[in-house]
């Protein structure tokens, strides 16, 4: 039995490296002539569990829901971070699923994982939605405590708890790390700036043999994959897809450049009544919130 | 805590993964420490791997310690069968067929690239050891040793301090162990050789054609004479699979006195005739692109020709290799081999008619190298141990020069058995002191048939020189050897003769076997008065030095490893020259060092603070 159970959210995305894009007329993705690949974010996660392996030997599952091809992502992920489990949700009827929806059909789906559940790992966001809900919203709904951005962390496997440093931006500064400790089960959405590292001789071997391992077992991936229909689940129709979606992503835009439609008046501030000029005219444009 | 293990082995060169595998085979639980990012990156040999079959004594071989998957599947590149000595002048070559010195005591020899064996080594000592709880740990530069009572504390420049039993130090010529402990002092320009090595590009069966050899067959060529630019020291060229290994080792005192640059050395290896037609191909050369055309042009011409030349290449090797060809056709890319042959020229006429592409006569290098390599006859540590600490291979500067054979990969394997059974034996008892586990070693090392090669000279392998030598004129060799030519000729004498030699040593023979007189004029004048003519078709476009450092690999470090103690000393000043990569440059009146270029030889080491590099940092060796 292991110590500790985790489980990643991880994500089939359109591959947006150099080369491997390509878009439409209208400037929208070619999904068709897009390779597909495990996000990048999501790639961070696994990183993220595999050190939950290498230093306190976790059991790990990854989930993920889309069509039947996202295997491919559960692949890639337990390349990295060598998956006991892989789960795969994939159902007609979860099409149209927005964060709300599709955290509904992962919580259900983690419950679903062998042992009781520690720590879930999620990316920052995914860089083809923009909106970085699905993993708060599947932390509220598993009723895990949300630690967001998250540099570094690691477990008090005994007295079941994890310490972990976040990025955060503290009265407008940014990069502000701040140390939290929580216990056990917590939701983890990892900062793309994560990098684990392994300081001891032990920690790199054991480091080694689960990265061997990983290599085989994700050649042998099949071996792993349980894939789960929203029956299998056991999920409430009314609460995934487009039915339990409340939002609907329309469309997203780049903000346009804001039009140059300021004007501008040049004051001499030679004189006190010139300044006093300068001073009705701040009044003037910002009204009720200037303080006297 | 401090995490502790039995057994630290530093350094992931063929003896120190030996010494891992063999821990690992008797049970006992190891951890290799090595610099390089993945083992064998910093690996460089000539080289041919030997499998020992001594009168006397034995030897703990390759395929005792890896067993019978070695010859089944460790990456060899040909198994040497042909042997050849050619003594050089200008464009006449006197040929000596040596293939008896080759198989004299051997059960094989084969030519190997080290990148690729050693990541094999590592890959099944790697496995062992993990059985006993052990492993490899890749990308870790050990800094300093110290005891804490009679554990070794371990500190590199990544990991967390760590303790050790036993040490077993396999960290090369270049041994920093050795240094800071105290075990031996840094070996000097009288106990070193330089070994400087280039790999060439060759189709598979184009060498098989060209030096008359089997698919299941390798050559060496071995070169003395002018090519040495007067120095003590000898060329070789091995045939690899589908490479060539040419390079060339010199005695490192007889550089200091003139100094030569050590790519001026390979350069004039590389243009003998007899080595030009050896390596030369047909290369592809590119038409300049017109300037005047549009950017847009230019960049689709540049893109499409390197596509077209990168498909040429893939199709000539496959075409050139059996294994491939017939790879490519179960594979249903090709449906007979002659399409293979069918694309291949018409890729090349493309290439002619659209893209101007030249092919002409010349040679391809993709790797320069350098190394010293410890000539044991005089630096081997006679103690090979210091306190928890035994040395192997290299770091014990054991290799043997006897002959035109180098001899290092296999005496470090050797060393590495009888180090691991030392310390295996050592576990058993908890008892680590020196009297106990050091001595035992050093007892076993006394043993070693290699050892006593280091010491003696041997008549039965001498005798294979004189009969290779018979037709030459005595007025050549004996003005110079008479007496003992004359001696050594019949049987009965030449054992005293030897015996008698022996008892001078090798101290005293030394100055009359390795000198100017046996590298340079007697290969010279047999070349002169005995040897063929030979031509080359074409002249060699040799790179220069920036463009060999461009061709290699690294991940630079910023901080160097290497600090200038005296930049205005004589030796120093002899290090701009040495220098493979001219790292060394003067200013004013002081040599200044430019890390960057530097390819770990330890070359410069003597009087300078050397180091290794960070783990993954410095140089990464591809073929090795
Ligand atoms: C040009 C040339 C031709 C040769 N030809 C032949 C031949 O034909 N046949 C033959 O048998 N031999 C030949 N040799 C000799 C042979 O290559 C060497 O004897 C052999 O490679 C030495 O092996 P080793 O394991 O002792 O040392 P190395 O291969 O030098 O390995 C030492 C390892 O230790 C690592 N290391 C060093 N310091 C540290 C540290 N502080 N922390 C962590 N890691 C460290 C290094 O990265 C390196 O990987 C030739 C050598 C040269 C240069
Ligand atoms: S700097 Fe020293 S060790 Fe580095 S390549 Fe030059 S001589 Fe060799």
């Amino acid at each position: 039995m292991a110590n500790l159970n985790v489980a990643i959210i991880v994500k089939l995305e359109p591959d947006f490296s150099e080369g491997n894009v390509s878009y439409n007329a209208d400037g929208t993705l070619n999904r068709a002539e897009t390779k597909s690949i495990l996000g990048p974010h999501s790639a961070v996660a696994s990183n993220a569990a595999f050190y939950a392996k290498v230093r306190y030997g976790a059991r790990i599952a990854v989930t993920t829901m889309g069509p039947p091809i996202a295997d491919s992502a559960l692949q890639q992920a337990q390349l990295l971070c060598d998956a006991d489990e892989l789960h795969l949700y994939s159902d007609r009827m979860f099409a149209g699923a927005d964060t709300l929806a599709t955290a509904e059909v992962l919580r259900t789906g983690i419950s679903k994982v062998e042992g009781k559940m520690d720590i879930v790992f999620s990316g920052h966001r995914a860089s083809d939605g923009e909106t970085g809900q699905t993993g708060p919203q599947t932390a509220w709904k598993l009723g895990f405590t949300f630690l967001g951005n998250v540099i570094d962390y690691d477990v008090d496997v005994q007295n079941r708890t994890v310490r972990a440093k976040r990025m955060i931006s503290l009265q407008g500064f940014y990069d502000v790390v701040e140390e939290v400790e929580a216990p056990l089960p917590v939701f983890i959405a990892i900062d793309p700036s994560y990098k684990a590292s392994f300081n001891t001789v032990s920690q790199r071997l054991a480091f080694e043999k689960y990265r061997k391992e990983a290599k085989a077992r994700a050649q042998d991936y099949k071996q792993y994959l349980k894939v789960f229909n929203a029956q299998q689940l056991g999920v409430d129709p009314k609460l995934v897809g487009l039915p339990g979606s409340p939002t609907i992503v329309y469309k997203v835009e780049r903000i346009p450049k804001a039009k140059a439609s300021r004007k501008a008046e040049v004051v001499d501030g030679a004189s006190r009544e010139q300044l006093a000029k300068v001073a009705a005219k701040m009044y003037e444009v910002l009204g009720g919130m200037v303080i006297k | 805590m401090m995490e502790n293990y039995d057994v630290a082995i530093i350094g992931g060169g063929s003896a120190g993964l030996a010494a891992l595998k063999h821990l690992s085979n008797l049970g006992k639980q190891a951890i290799l420490l090595e610099a390089g990012k993945q083992v064998g990156t910093k690996n460089i040999s000539g080289g041919i791997l030997y499998s020992k079959k001594p009168k006397n004594g034995r030897t703990y071989n390759v395929e005792d310690v890896y067993g019978p998957e070695f010859l089944n599947d460790a990456p060899l590149e040909r198994r040497i069968t042909q042997y050849m000595l050619h003594s050089t002048s200008r464009n006449k070559v006197f040929t000596m067929n040596l293939t008896a010195a080759h198989e004299y005591q051997a059960n094989f020899g084969y030519s190997v690239l080290l990148n690729r064996l050693n990541a094999w080594f590592a890959r099944h000592a790697g496995e062992s050891a993990e059985r006993q709880g052990g492993g490899i740990v890749s990308g870790v530069h050990v800094r300093s040793l110290s005891w804490q009572g009679e554990k070794t504390l371990i500190e590199t420049d990544e990991l967390d301090p760590f303790e050790a039993k036993a040490v077993i130090a396999a960290d090369g010529v270049n041994s920093e162990v050795a240094e800071m402990t105290g075990a031996r002092a840094k070996f000097t320009p009288e106990q070193l050789y330089q070994g400087v090595k280039v790999v060439v590009k060759m189709p598979e069966e184009i060498i098989e054609q060209r030096f008359g050899i089997g698919q299941d067959e390798g050559a060496a060529h071995l070169f003395a004479g002018d090519i040495t630019l007067n120095h003590i020291g000898g060329g070789f060229l091995y045939t690899n699979r589908d490479t060539l290994s040419v390079g060339a080792v010199y005695h490192y005192d007889s550089l200091m006195g003139r100094p030569a640059e050590p790519y001026a050395l390979v350069n004039a290896l590389l243009k003998n005739p007899m080595v030009a037609e050896f390596v030369k191909d047909e290369v592809a050369v590119k038409e300049e692109i017109d300037k005047n055309l549009p950017k847009e042009e230019q960049l689709r011409i540049r893109f499409a020709v390197s596509k077209l030349l990168k498909t040429r290449n893939e199709l000539r090797d496959a075409w050139h290799s059996p294994a491939a060809r017939k790879r490519l056709v179960e594979g249903g890319k090709y449906k007979a081999e002659e399409e293979i042959k069918a694309r291949l020229d018409s890729v090349q006429n493309e290439l002619a008619s659209k893209y101007r592409t030249k092919f002409v006569t010349d040679y391809v290098e993709l790797e320069y190298g350098a190394k010293l390599v410890p000539d044991g006859k005089r630096c081997v540590m006679k103690k090979p141990y210091f306190k928890n600490i035994l040395f192997v291979g290299d770091a014990a500067g054991r290799g043997v020069f006897i002959g035109p054979r180098i001899e290092g990969l296999n005496v470090g394997i050797d060393d590495a058995v009888r180090a691991a059974n030392a310390v295996a034996r050592a576990i058993d008892r908890n008892n680590f002191a020196p009297q106990y586990m050091g001595e035992y070693y050093g007892q076993s090392i006394e043993e070693s048939p290699y050892t006593r090669d280091m010491k003696e000279i041997d008549k039965d392998y001498l005798k294979i020189f004189l009969d290779a030598s018979r037709d030459v004129p005595k007025d050549i060799i004996g003005q110079r050897y008479g007496m003992v030519f004359r001696l050594m000729s019949s049987g009965t004498l030449r054992g005293l003769a030897v015996g008698f030699a022996n008892i001078l040593g090798y101290d005293k023979l030394l100055p009359l076997i390795e000198s100017e007189d046996t590298y340079v004029q007697v290969p010279v004048e047999l070349a002169e008065k005995m040897g063929r003519p030979v031509q080359a078709t074409y002249e060699p476009t040799l790179p220069t030095v920036a463009q060999r450092v461009a061709g290699l690999k690294y991940d630079d470090d910023r901080a160097s490893h290497i600090k200038v103690l005296n930049s205005k000393s004589e030796f120093m000043k002899r290090m701009v020259t040495l220098c493979p990569t001219n790292c060394y440059s003067m200013e004013g009146g002081d040599v200044t060092l430019q890390h960057e270029a530097c390819i770990e030889c330890g070359t410069c080491a003597k009087e300078t603070e050397w180091r290794h590099p960070r783990g993954e940092k410095g140089v990464v060796y591809q073929y090795g």
